[in-house]
């Protein structure tokens, strides 16, 4: 039944915390079962080092992806809804390109103790919203609001050139510099700390209300501009605002995780199959698959090659792939 | 007939770049009346149309609802008192054919078990209710064309304003479809290109070209020999109803 979300969403929460205990549990270090207990619920006899490392690496991390994974579906969705374009993703309007540039470009440019300090994943951040500030300026006709297809073509022209512009910083930089935005910028969420989640974790549940009470609006924009006006949604004010809430959300997980492909684009398109296209179903389903999707990814990333890790766009790619190609043909057959 | 005006349309004017696609158009439209808009491709039905659906608000002039300027209603208000039938094709992956209807129940906020009863009686008036529960994408043009009617009737709004309604319809269903807008009762703006359909339907028309009102009124006095020459370029004349073709087609 694709109009119940009870069963999917049940399943789905109990597969995130079994997602999140794994990444709690899980990790280069090889230990009892009884120790990695103790060390989670820090019992007076676990061992401290052992406690330090589910408590102070993993479980910050493993939240930071959930976070991720989760915002990513979110502007995924949205993006996917008012482009009305199942291919549109959270980086179509230039925000991996512009975080990689300013990224590519702090880190040639600026003293790297100015980098430090400042850190590379506000810069990045930065960077994001820059390019989408500059999509925006470009399609923005006044007297005409935005039309979808200028909105694209200008995103697509701000990334290639935000592209150009890394591309260049990474030629004419020392390959040993750049190595530290290149690992960035592939994704990682390696070294996140507590300290290091609360935008994402204030702006997903506030974001995830804000979309949801939207939920029927966006509906309407499926039927069609033409129609969703006439059914009274403030069009215009509706796009620019979820416009805008994808990309801070996306510009975030930039900042917490580096750039994190392909989540955002194929995360909605399963719940989509999963529980039809009402986004009163879609938005909670897919924010719980994104998070289910990149805790795994990013446990896989951890313990595939251990002790080497693996970016988590390496392994996005390798498993989105497959699924990429399904949906590809489920949309040419009008699903 | 006494005057009973719903909606007034005065020296509206539309410009995109140097193309004014309206100019100075003035008429009114009269509760519960059946109205045809009636123009050669490019005469203005749709941007006309689009001003009163709200979907274009770059135009001069006024339009006003019972009195009231557009642009002073909230959009909720007037969109659940002027419904509108576009042409713009989607596709409607992943809607129920049920969860499309309920969609034009948007500006209503009705409770859940009446918009439930409207949204089944209006999938029923098209032909559709058996198949409420299926995906929207496996629907044809046609059958779309009549899942649009039925969130119109759903919603019955005050005014019902159709943007070629007979598209991808067959003979049957745009005969069925207009009947059962028109045993509404409701004010109606719906543009034609079939005049035999029209004079069935309508009590009234409107003849745009190049963007301009060209005559109004009943259908026969509206199109003149002399109109149906300068306007649609045909050599015909128009009589209770029917189209006779005399000569060539004009080629200006």
């Amino acid at each position: 039944m694709r109009n119940s979300l009870l069963w999917p969403l049940t399943l789905a929460l109990a597969a995130l915390a079994l997602a999140i205990l794994a990444g709690a549990f899980w990790g280069t270090a090889d230990l009892p079962w009884d120790e990695r207990f103790k060390a989670l619920l820090r019992l007076p006899d676990a061992q401290p080092n052992l406690q330090l490392i589910v408590w102070e690496w993993r479980l910050p991390r493993v939240i930071m992806v959930a976070l991720v994974g989760g915002a990513l579906a979110l502007s995924g969705v949205i993006m996917q809804a008012l482009l009305r374009n199942p291919l549109a993703d959270p980086y179509l309007l230039g925000l991996s390109s512009g975080a990689s540039a300013a990224a590519t470009a702090a880190i040639v440019w600026l003293p790297a103790a100015f980098v430090a300090s400042f850190g590379l994943e506000l810069l990045a951040f930065l960077g994001a919203m820059l390019a989408f500030v500059l999509t925006l300026g470009l399609a923005f006709q006044p007297g005409r609001g935005m039309d979808k297809l200028v909105l694209i073509l200008a995103g697509v022209a701000i990334s290639l050139f935000f592209s150009s512009v890394s591309a260049f910083f990474i030629h004419i930089a020392d390959p040993h510099v750049t190595r530290n935005a290149l690992s960035f910028l592939m994704g990682s969420a390696a070294g996140a700390r507590w300290g290091d989640l609360p935008p994402l974790a204030i702006a997903l549940p506030l974001g995830f209300i804000a979309t949801w009470a939207c939920a029927s609006m966006l509906d309407a924009v499926l039927l069609g501009d033409e129609r969703a006006v006439a059914l009274g949604v403030p069009l215009p004010v509706l796009r620019l605002g979820l416009l805008c809430l994808a990309a801070l959300l996306t510009g975030l997980s930039v900042a917490g995780a580096g750039i994190v492909g392909f989540v955002g684009l194929i995360v909605p398109h399963m719940a989509r199959l999963l529980v039809g296209a009402p986004h009163r179903r879609l938005l909670p389903l897919a924010v719980v698959l994104g998070m289910i999707v990149l805790v795994v990814v990013d446990l896989l990333c951890r313990t595939l090659l251990a002790p080497e890790e693996l970016p988590l766009s390496v392994l996005l790619a390798l498993f989105a792939a497959p699924p990429f190609v399904f949906i590809l043909r489920k949309v040419r057959r009008g699903l | 007939m006494a005057s009973d005006p719903i909606l007034a349309l005065e020296a509206v004017s539309l410009a995109k770049g140097n193309a004014r696609l309206l100019d100075s158009v003035g008429f009114t439209l009269e509760r519960g009346r059946f109205h045809a808009l009636l123009g050669p491709n490019g005469a203005g039905k749709s941007s006309l149309m689009r001003i009163l659906y709200r979907a274009e608000d770059g135009h001069t002039g006024t339009v006003t609802l019972d009195g009231k300027p557009l642009k002073e209603w909230p959009r909720k208000a007037y969109a659940g008192r002027v419904g509108a039938l576009v042409q713009e094709s989607v596709s409607l992956a992943g809607l129920t054919l049920s969860e499309v209807v309920n969609l034009g129940l948007l500006p209503l906020a009705l409770p859940q078990s009446e918009a439930r009863d409207r949204a089944d009686e209006a999938l029923a008036l098209v032909g559709l209710v058996e198949r409420a529960g299926e995906d929207a994408a496996h629907l044809s043009g046609g059958e779309q064309q009549r899942l649009f009617f039925a969130q119109l009737l759903a919603l019955d709004p005050d005014i019902y304003i159709l943007d070629e309604p007979h598209n991808h319809l067959d003979l049957h269903y745009q005969y069925v479809l207009l009947d059962a807008v028109k045993r509404r009762g409701k004010t109606v703006l719906a543009s034609f290109h079939d005049l035999t359909l029209a004079t069935r339907f309508c009590d009234r028309a409107f003849l745009l070209d190049h963007g301009r009102l060209a005559a109004s009124g009943p259908l026969d006095e509206v199109l003149t020999p002399a109109r149906l020459a300068s306007v649609y370029r045909i050599d015909a004349s128009y009589q209770n109803g029917t189209l006779a073709i005399k000569g060539a087609i004009l080629d200006r």
